[in-house]
């Protein structure tokens, strides 16, 4: 039986980016071992998310720009507000990151897929991203391999 | 508006300062109070880059004898400094100290700071106080500005009524050649602290003001209805700097939301570049 738990450090540069990390999760897959399994994926963060979609720029622009209109940072003149947007005693700071928190539950933080005959298996087109919500930061996702040599 | 300094920053949260210092974890976790990760300091940097900030001051807190704690030694913020040439350092030192004027004179003609940064509330004296004087004289001699702590404190155990903006009013009086910046618009006194400010034109005031809602909706509240925005741009537009506070906010959150209040062009020039940089010139 093998069981790994990586943790990989991904630093975002831009408010809200998405990061393909698929080739880091594959080079762990490939390096553990693992002939059949599962590998699981999974932020370590409560303002970003995982997501699996198409490999591509457009979307890349239109997913970010689509969770900014569900849960918008800030929301219009006299509509409607956070109760996030407070002291936060235990930071020391003010909650500014409501909408980052909400964006990160629409995303989801985790994803899965199979391994089969050492390598990931997923769709012609998908990818596996990290999306910050909240940037620039360095944050820290887990790829854990569960599987049989 | 091309470039633009942040006044106010705290690097408490620099990860490659942490592991060459590892007693700065707790001066941030427990004197700092701030409860954030560890960040590598290229993300501040990316982080000035989004907000259109070419430089930042970076602030120590010398509160030994009040906390048996220094939120980075001069020493070590000449040594983070070192790390980008978009960090401009300021000092600190303790009031409460007979040295201090000596330590202050060493971080700016020998370690090459450029002002001096001081937490009445955190470092526990009323800025009025004669023992601060020294420190007032040789800032001073020096020409160099003071950024002071005022207003609300976000740390469990510094209190409120040090930063009352009229507790600064003596040394604005009685250094008249002596540049004293109040941070964080001392809210909840901003009426008071722009009477200040009206009155000595050595007094200048920072926009690193957040503490309910969000910076827009908090900076419009502060800064268009406390007292109008007109006020800041006809009558303070020379005596208004741009501060975050980072990182108990985000430098790009902030800029964002001075950008949003309505100043002229003209102005925000001021108050993003020009202000600072006059602020930083020596004038001894």
């Amino acid at each position: 039986m093998i069981i790994q738990l990586h943790r990989i450090e991904v630093v975002s540069k831009k408010d809200m980016e998405m990061i393909d990390i698929t080739p880091e999760m594959d080079r762990l897959v490939g390096a553990s071992g693992a002939k059949q399994g599962i590998v699981f994926v999974t932020t370590a963060h409560t303002t970003s998310s995982i997501v699996v979609t198409e490999g591509v720029e457009c979307l890349e622009r239109d997913i970010p720009a689509h969770l900014e209109r569900l849960a918008p940072k800030n929301p219009p003149d006299g509509s409607y507000g956070y109760y996030h947007n407070r002291l936060l005693d235990f930071d020391g700071r003010l909650g500014y990151n409501a909408a980052d928190h909400l964006k990160s539950v629409l995303g989801g933080i985790q994803t899965f897929f199979p391994i089969e005959d050492g390598k990931v298996v997923r769709g012609g087109r998908q990818r596996v991203y990290f999306v910050e919500w909240d940037g620039p930061l360095a944050r820290t996702v887990f790829i854990q391999i569960i599987g049989q040599a | 508006m091309k470039g633009g300094i942040d006044f106010h920053t705290h690097p408490v949260l620099v990860r490659e300062m942490i592991a060459r210092h590892p007693e700065l974890a707790a001066a941030a976790k427990e004197t700092f109070y701030c409860g954030n990760n560890f960040q590598p300091l290229e993300v501040m940097l990316l982080e000035m880059d989004i907000a259109g900030i070419d430089h930042a001051v970076v602030l120590p807190i010398d509160a030994t004898t009040s906390r048996n704690a220094t939120i980075y030694t001069n020493e070590q913020i000449v040594e983070v400094c070192a790390m980008s040439d978009r960090l401009i350092g300021f000092a600190s030192v303790d009031p409460h100290q007979d040295s201090a004027p000596q330590t202050l004179t060493h971080a700016i003609e020998r370690l090459g700071l450029r002002g001096l940064k001081l937490a009445p509330a955190m470092q526990e004296f009323y800025a009025d106080d004669r023992l601060a004087y020294p420190v007032y004289t040789r800032a001073q001699e020096l020409g160099i500005p003071i950024l002071f702590h005022a207003g609300m404190s976000w740390e469990p155990r510094s209190r409120l009524k040090y930063g009352h903006p009229l507790r600064f009013e003596d040394v604005a009086a009685d250094f008249p050649k002596l540049r004293i910046v109040l941070a964080h618009l001392a809210w909840p006194w901003v009426v008071d602290a722009v009477a200040l400010a009206l009155k000595y034109p050595n007094v200048f005031l920072d926009t690193s003001a957040l503490y309910f809602d969000n910076p827009r909706d908090f900076l419009r509240y502060a800064m268009t209805q406390q007292v109008p925005l007109t006020v800041f741009e006809r009558s303070l537009r020379h005596q208004l700097v741009f501060g975050s506070d980072n990182p108990r906010i985000e430098i790009k959150s902030m800029a964002k939301a001075v950008r949003s209040l309505g100043f002229s062009e003209e102005c925000l020039e001021l108050i993003f570049r020009i202000n600072a940089e006059k602020l930083l010139e020596r004038r001894p």
